[in-house]
């Protein structure tokens, strides 16, 4: 545990993931981005993302979908 | 502007629907069969004289003034005990009943004092009454007679004294101690002439069971149980009705006055939540109103390690605002947010977050619902479609088994508690789950079936296992499930629950509840024609509170405990507005009426309204604005009403955030501990000095009003009108009604919401619209809110704060009767009196092990940090966990609680923490430097004199 | 040979079992061949203990007997035993009585099953094993019995009731909190027949469906207690009682506990209370139940009924007090003891011929009916017939069916101050008349005794008794004022007044 904010972006994403991980992968990556949209001010997105883009480190395999996708669905078509 | 009197019919109305037309001298009348005589007269006006009845109370027969005669019947019935019957023929006044009730009268006074002129009650006695109707005028036995006149008064309650030596012995204030508190604190001592009212076992009142609901004293006929403050003040000589500012059950209470100056607050019979009764906080503890600790006028410091400075409120408005502008020209528009507080009106809690949404520019507006019951929104928005609670407060009364998780009524929502537990003596079954042994698992006539004693954090695999029992037990209710809800949904999650990893004999590893127990609880509740769930802070207060939410809306919809009377899932709602605050948007998420900000719908609606356009993104919730303030991105803060500093969790953390920002406005009765680190501070007021509604945890919205003008000039409403015009906002109102109405055209569940329709009907739970003209009290009835009710699979996810070799016990922590949260207004009233300071409980065998003595210091350690405080042994909390309360600044339990939170919601994990428990000597280093530097940082320069 | 040895608390504390060893050990020693059984009392207490011999002829009775009486029992001449009373049921005070409820008291050995059922026991239960519910109610209602506690409600109305009511679970509770003065008629019977009360008890519960019952006995009485324990276990050991669970619940020594109400709290093990009615008990009794609270001696009466029939019971009696009615002759009183007959006798037979005047031999000067809150009665009311309508016709009351006799140097205005101070002592203090009025009643009185302003305070007591007789909730201060008016009626020149005072309004 750490007051990085990073590392509590990171932290909170996971805990995020593991609530929607008994559902199927792509519907999990769904429900896990839609979550991160509804609730997430943009501060918070734009530096998950910068941490993803770093490599993600630390995060799940599935919160890096969903970020993954989110940053895909956020960008201007 | 006189007293409020409020008609006492002397006998509970009856239910039945059956009408009996009786003739009452003379006068043919109609009334519900099952009626008292005494009642159906007094409905049409004729008084008999009593002083044992009451209407609140059982008819009980024992003063004997009631007496009347019926044709055809012998003797002189008591006509409170005596149900009327068809045709009756009844006198209530002839000179045979006239002379016994003289006769009667004639042997009370005989051993009264005759001190009315001096005595506290004059004027409002209802033995000097009752003497009056029957017209006594002597005394033949004389006054030298055996006589009760030299009994000791018994003062040691803080609010009100005891003088049996004017006591008529007519037993109410016992039988209000049984039937409406419950506690069974008063009984009558000895028998026949001796008899007289005893707390406990001759102890006086303050070393009794007695918790100073006031029940006793408001049943009270004469001025045996009176309160200090009408024995200092006098009798009050107008009154208002208002709603209590404590809890989230929403006491209604006549404050009775005289001129500014308030006598005393008493229970109002007609108060929809509270039905007459009230418990220590509320009936009493309103002094802090008045405290001389009150800052009334406002100041402003440059930094936090100067000392406060008074100025007007035109200087510290416009210092606020500038400094606020400031930051968003430097650091662009999201740098600044506000906090809205529960513990203010919803007018107020919308003025604020509208002055964010419109006037910031941005969402970043949260409030302290984020720290009880934010997991509670977004559980039930998702299954049910409603974030509120689906019953209202007398649905417990049609409920055959109530269980009751992670919630201490008695404690935490004392006046429900007790209509709860009148309806458990007359019957229905108890289950409670809790870590600790909480005073409903066994008290007086009181006893839970079941005490599912589960580790903290275990909760989502205890609802998962009572789910499992019900469904491979086959006690589901397929009926209402193919009804009301999505059956592929429910088939899928019915699936998960049956996985052996949710079966009860699985999950005693984890929540160490037997197995059998378990079952044998989940059997009781599914089985029960109605069963109800209430639950508290225990359920969401954790790293999975929106899955336990989640998890309890599933087992309810499983078992068809949903849409009628005696059944829901009810949350308690720790403060008097944490409904209402969420109801009028204060979530950086969402509009008022639980309305998403990218929901363009509703958007438009308010930028129509408000004239200007807004975020459609979601704001910062408290902790990442203080992250955010940490990385130099979040500046200025505007908390209304709220002290983080001690109510939110990682005390250090939240200290760091806010010393980072440049500017932080605390509008609050008292410096707290967050104005310690604030550049402005303006004055709030109590909800004696303002005009509002507040909502309670059955969505319930109530008045309240205004008896005494502000102390600080300004309601709080005011104060924000005046920081956003500063800010350049338009916004006008003469009058709170004015913002209702605005809430009402804006917010569909509220759109026939006004004052105007709350005078009418006293109080009105929402949705209130055109379907609901008069307003919901059951929600859900034909069908859920959101359409199906929606299964949704909830599993177990083991808490990462985990006790190990350095910390080895949990610590969970709650809140006690006597005081409020942080104790901002208790600490500030004679409840101190019950509860000086946090203890520790721990169980003996943890004691033992760590030389722990009863009322010695004790350090108590976590990964976030440490605190000291007496240690106090109890088997109430089993081995291995230890609990505290959050009430006292000094004990700062929140130093030691980590930032391990909600997955959906932020919701600190209070109920959880990893400690240590050691021998200590006294405060910690950071106690004693946490208490030098808020002395500091309370300096008030002396004024300037002007040159 | 069998001789008979009362063990009822009578005859216990005047020396029975200490007889009964002696009369064993001088059998032994002199190689009789005598069986020992400890019977009942038959209610002859002058006579107590009263040792009976079987004979050819009949049980000759010997009493009191005394330890140097026992050798002479054995000497062959029984007729010449100085103790020797003859055959005992031709004791006038024996032969006069009309014993249908007491039949067996006395007779046999109480804990003997073989005995209750061979002198006609379980008879009445068996018949009503065939009756339905309905048919029991209509025999108990035909006999015509009234409640023997008191208050004389008709005791088959009472079960009718409890029958039509519904609920999961209804109750018989038998009242033996036996507490007035001069009043023995139930540790009797509990103690010389308690199979009859059993037996009583359970045809209660067949008409009216109570699986429970409970016998509230006073602590005052342990040799009853014992007995009735004994018996029931008896009872249930043999299967006689198979679908109804019996227990003795013990009291604490309150007075106010006869009243069926505050009996209810007690045996909830709440503080004993007066409630008010309605609801009544048959209603809303026992833990909120449908309850059948009777008297034992009403409970006592229903095998006779039952085993007879309900017009052979009602052949007894006179006007609307249909039966018989165990009478306890006490106080003064030269025959004390239990003398059972049919409702009609006049006051003066039972005094002088039954119960054969003072025992002091001085004049009668007053009765008092009905225990500690009954009236007293003067010797120019010796014409009243014992009947309830009769008696309250004459501000009086039968209540339990005491009798206590004074002679002529009863001061009654002291008599009047005992009867306030009784209730004073015994007041539960719920109602106010009673809490208060109490006191202040023997406060007036010890003015009165005191001779002052005695007119005043007379007409004040008078709209005292007033007061408490019609504002009590209960009969504890309902009723005291009957003691302190008769004597004040009957006797003023005992409280200073030449003649009666008028009321003060």
């Amino acid at each position: 545990m750490s007051h990085d904010t990073k590392h509590r972006l990171v932290y909170m994403a996971n805990q995020i993931s593991k609530a929607f991980a008994h559902d199927q992968e792509d519907k999990a990556v769904e429900e896990i981005s839609n979550h991160l949209k509804k609730f997430w001010e943009k501060r918070m997105l734009a530096q998950i993302f910068e941490h993803l883009d770093a490599g993600g480190e630390g995060l799940d395999p599935l919160a890096k979908k969903a970020v993954a996708a989110l940053q895909r669905s956020a960008q201007p078509a | 502007m006189g007293l409020i009197q409020e008609t006492d019919y002397g006998t509970k109305p009856s239910k039945a629907t059956a009408l009996v037309t009786l003739t009452i001298d003379g006068q043919s009348i109609t009334v519900p069969e099952g009626t008292s005589i005494m009642r159906a007269a007094a409905e049409m006006g004729t008084r008999i004289p009593k002083l044992c009845a009451t209407d609140s109370l059982d008819s009980f027969g024992s003063c004997r003034l009631c007496l009347v005669e019926i044709e055809g019947r012998p003797g002189t019935p008591a006509s409170c005990t005596t149900p009327v019957g068809q045709g009756m023929v009844v006198h209530t006044q002839n000179a045979k009943v006239a002379k016994l009730r003289k006769g009667v009268m004639e042997l009370y006074i005989s051993d009264h004092p005759l001190d009315c002129l001096t005595c506290s009650a004059n004027g409002n006695c209802e033995l000097q009454d009752a003497a009056g109707e029957v017209g006594l005028r002597e005394v033949r036995y004389g006054y030298e007679g055996k006589n009760h006149l030299d009994a000791e008064k018994d003062v040691s309650n803080p609010y009100f004294q005891f003088d049996p030596s004017k006591c008529i012995v007519c037993s109410r204030c016992v039988r209000a101690c049984e039937e409406i508190q419950g506690t069974f604190a008063l009984t009558i001592d000895g028998s026949g002439f001796n008899s007289k009212v005893s707390a406990g076992i001759n102890e006086d009142f303050f070393d009794s069971e007695c918790v100073s609901c006031g029940a006793c004293v408001q049943a009270c006929p004469t001025a045996t149980l009176m309160e200090k403050s009408v024995i200092e003040v006098g009798q009050p000589e107008h009154s208002e009705v208002t709603t209590c500012a404590y809890c989230g059950v929403g006491c209604t209470f006549k404050a009775e006055m005289r001129g500014e100056e308030v006598v005393r607050l008493v229970p109002y019979k007609d108060g929809k939540a509270n039905h007459g009764h009230s418990c220590v906080k509320g009936r009493f503890a309103w002094g802090y109103a008045t405290h001389k600790d009150r800052i009334t006028k406002p100041m402003i410091r440059e930094k936090i390690t100067d000392p406060w400075r008074e100025v007007s409120w035109e200087e510290a408005i416009s210092y606020a605002a500038n400094k606020f502008k400031q930051i968003q020209a430097e650091h662009g528009k999201d740098s600044i947010g506000g906090i809205t507080s529960s513990r203010c009106t919803n007018e107020e809690t919308y003025l604020v977050q509208k002055l964010i949404r419109a006037g910031f520019g941005n969402n970043n507006v949260d409030t302290c619902a984020r720290v009880c019951h934010s997991p509670t929104g977004y559980g039930l928005v998702n299954t049910y479609g409603t974030s509120a609670g689906t019953q209202d407060f007398d649905s417990v009364d049609e409920a055959d088994v109530i269980l009751v998780i992670g919630a201490n009524p008695t404690d935490g929502h004392p006046v429900f508690a007790s209509h709860m537990k009148k309806r458990l003596r007359e019957g229905a079954k108890l289950i409670v789950a809790d870590p600790r042994r909480i005073d409903l698992v066994r008290s007086p006539h009181v006893e839970a079936a079941h005490h599912l004693a589960l580790r903290p954090g275990t909760n989502v695999a205890l609802v998962n296992a009572l789910a499992h029992t019900v469904i491979e037990e086959g006690l589901a209710d397929e009926d209402f499930i193919r009804e009301r809800c999505d059956w592929d949904e429910f088939a899928e999650w019915a699936a998960f629950i049956m996985r052996k990893e949710n079966s009860p004999e699985a999950t005693e590893a984890h929540t160490g509840v037997p197995a059998a127990e378990l079952r044998a609880a989940a059997r009781l509740y599914a089985n029960a024609r109605n069963a109800a769930i209430y639950y508290g802070l225990g359920v969401t207060e954790h790293s999975q509170g929106t899955s336990t939410v989640i998890a309890i809306a599933n087992l309810a919809m499983a078992t068809g405990n949903v849409g009628r009377p005696g059944v829901g899932v009810n949350p308690l709602r720790g403060q008097n507005n944490v409904q209402g605050s969420c109801d009028m948007g204060s979530f950086p998420h969402e509009f008022p009426g639980y309305r998403h900000v990218s929901d363009n719908t509703a958007r438009r609606i308010l930028e129509m309204d408000w004239g200007v356009s807004l975020s459609n993104e979601p704001g910062l919730r408290i902790p990442n604005m203080i992250d955010a303030a940490m990385d130099g991105t979040f500046l200025g803060l505007y908390i209304q009403g709220e002290d983080i500093v001690q109510s939110d969790p990682d005390t250090k953390h939240m200290v760091a955030g806010l010393s980072a920002m440049k500017c932080v406005v605390v509008q609050d009765l008292f410096l707290n501990e967050t104005a310690d680190y604030a550049h402005v501070f303006l004055p709030g007021c109590s909800f004696l000095e303002k005009d509002g509604t507040f909502t309670n945890a059955e969505r319930r919205i109530q008045r309240v009003r205004k008896v005494m003008a502000p102390k600080n000039g300004y309601a709080d409403w005011e104060v924000t009108v005046m920081l956003a015009k500063a800010m350049g906002m338009t916004m006008d109102y003469s009058h709170p009604s004015e913002i209702m109405d605005e809430v009402a055209r804006t917010t569909p569940s509220f759109a026939g919401v006004s004052y105007e329709a709350l005078d009418k009907l006293g109080s009105i739970q929402w949705p209130c619209n055109e379907k609901a003209p008069t307003g919901t009290p059951v929600m859900h009835i034909d069908g859920f809110v959101r359409g199906r009710g929606r299964f949704i699979i909830s599993d177990y996810v083991p808490t990462d704060e985990k006790a190990g070799p350095r910390f080895p016990l949990l610590l969970t922590t709650g809140r006690i009767l006597s005081q409020y949260n942080v104790g901002a207004q208790t600490r500030r009233t004679d409840n101190v009196a019950w509860h000086g300071e946090d203890v520790l409980e721990i169980h003996p065998f943890d004691a033992e092990q760590r030389g722990v003595k009863d009322g010695g210091w004790v350090k108590l350690a976590s990964r976030a940090g440490e605190t000291s405080l007496r240690a106090k042994i109890t088997d109430r909390v089993a081995p291995g966990v230890v609990y505290t309360t959050f009430h006292h600044p000094l004990t700062q339990a929140n130093v030691i609680t980590t930032d391990y939170s909600d997955w959906a919601t932020n919701c600190p994990e209070y109920k959880v923490t990893a400690v240590q428990v050691s021998l200590s000597n006294g405060p910690t280093e950071w106690q004693t430097e946490y208490q030098a530097h808020s002395e500091q940082a309370r300096r008030i320069a002396p004024p300037v004199a002007a040159e | 040979m069998r001789i008979f040895v009362p063990r009822d608390s009578v005859s216990v504390a005047l020396g029975s079992d200490k007889l009964a060893a002696a009369i064993t050990a001088e059998a032994s020693r002199r190689g009789a061949n005598v069986s020992v059984v400890r019977n009942g009392s038959r209610g002859m207490f002058w006579l107590e203990p009263l040792v009976e011999v079987e004979s050819d002829e009949g049980r000759v009775g010997f009493g009191p007997m005394t330890l140097a009486d026992v050798p002479a029992l054995f000497s062959g001449d029984l007729k010449g035993h100085p103790k020797s009373v003859g055959l005992v049921e031709e004791i006038p005070f024996f032969a006069k009585q009309q014993r249908l409820t007491f039949a067996r008291c006395g007779v046999t050995d109480p804990v003997s099953l073989t005995d209750y059922t061979s002198h006609g026991g379980f008879k009445g239960l068996e018949k009503a094993r065939a009756m339905t519910p309905a048919a029991i109610c209509a025999e108990v209602k035909d006999s015509g019995l009234r409640g023997r506690g008191g208050a004389g409600f008709p005791t088959g109305i009472k079960w009718e009731t409890v029958r039509n009511a519904q609920a999961p679970q209804k109750y018989i509770v038998c009242n033996a909190d036996e507490g007035d003065s001069g009043t023995f008629a139930d540790r009797l019977i509990i103690e010389a027949d308690p199979f009859c009360l059993v037996e009583g008890m359970a045809i209660a519960g067949l008409a009216v469906g109570a699986t429970r019952g409970y016998v509230y006995l006073r602590s005052e009485y342990p040799l009853a207690i014992s007995i009735l324990r004994e018996a029931i276990a008896i009872a249930t050991d043999a299967g006689l009682l198979p679908d109804f669970t019996l227990e003795v619940r013990e009291g604490a020594g309150a007075y106010v506990c006869g009243e069926e109400t505050a009996l209810l709290d007690s045996l909830e093990g709440k503080r004993g209370m007066v409630r008010a009615k309605p609801p009544i008990p048959a209603l809303r009794g026992l833990f909120g139940q449908p309850t059948v609270i009777n008297n034992v001696l009403s409970l006592a009466a229903v095998p006779y009924i039952l085993a007879e029939g309900g017009a052979a019971y009602a052949a007894y009696g006179m006007g609307r007090s249909r039966g018989t009615m165990p009478v306890q002759l006490a106080g003064n009183i030269k025959h004390g003891g239990l003398f059972e007959i049919a409702f009609g006798i006049t006051l003066g037979e039972l005094i002088n011929d039954i119960g054969g005047g003072t025992a002091s031999g001085r004049p009668v000067r007053a009765v008092q009916a009905g225990g500690p809150l009954g009236a007293y009665f003067s010797p120019a009311q010796f014409d009243t017939p014992y009947d309830y309508e009769a008696f309250t016709a004459r501000n009086g009351l039968i209540g339990h069916g005491g009798l206590v006799v004074f002679d002529d140097t009863a001061d009654m205005a002291h008599m009047a101050r005992f009867a306030m101070e009784f209730c004073a002592h015994e007041s539960c203090g719920k109602c106010t008349p009673c809490r208060i009025g109490s006191t202040r009643g023997m406060e007036v009185l010890d003015k009165i005794i005191a001779r002052e302003n005695v007119a005043e305070n007379a007409a004040l007591i008078r709209d005292l008794c007033d007061t408490m007789k019609f504002g009590s909730l209960c009969a504890l201060g309902g009723f005291t004022p009957y003691p302190v008016m008769s004597a004040l009626t009957l006797f003023p020149e005992d409280f200073g007044v030449t003649s009666l005072p008028a009321a003060a309004e």
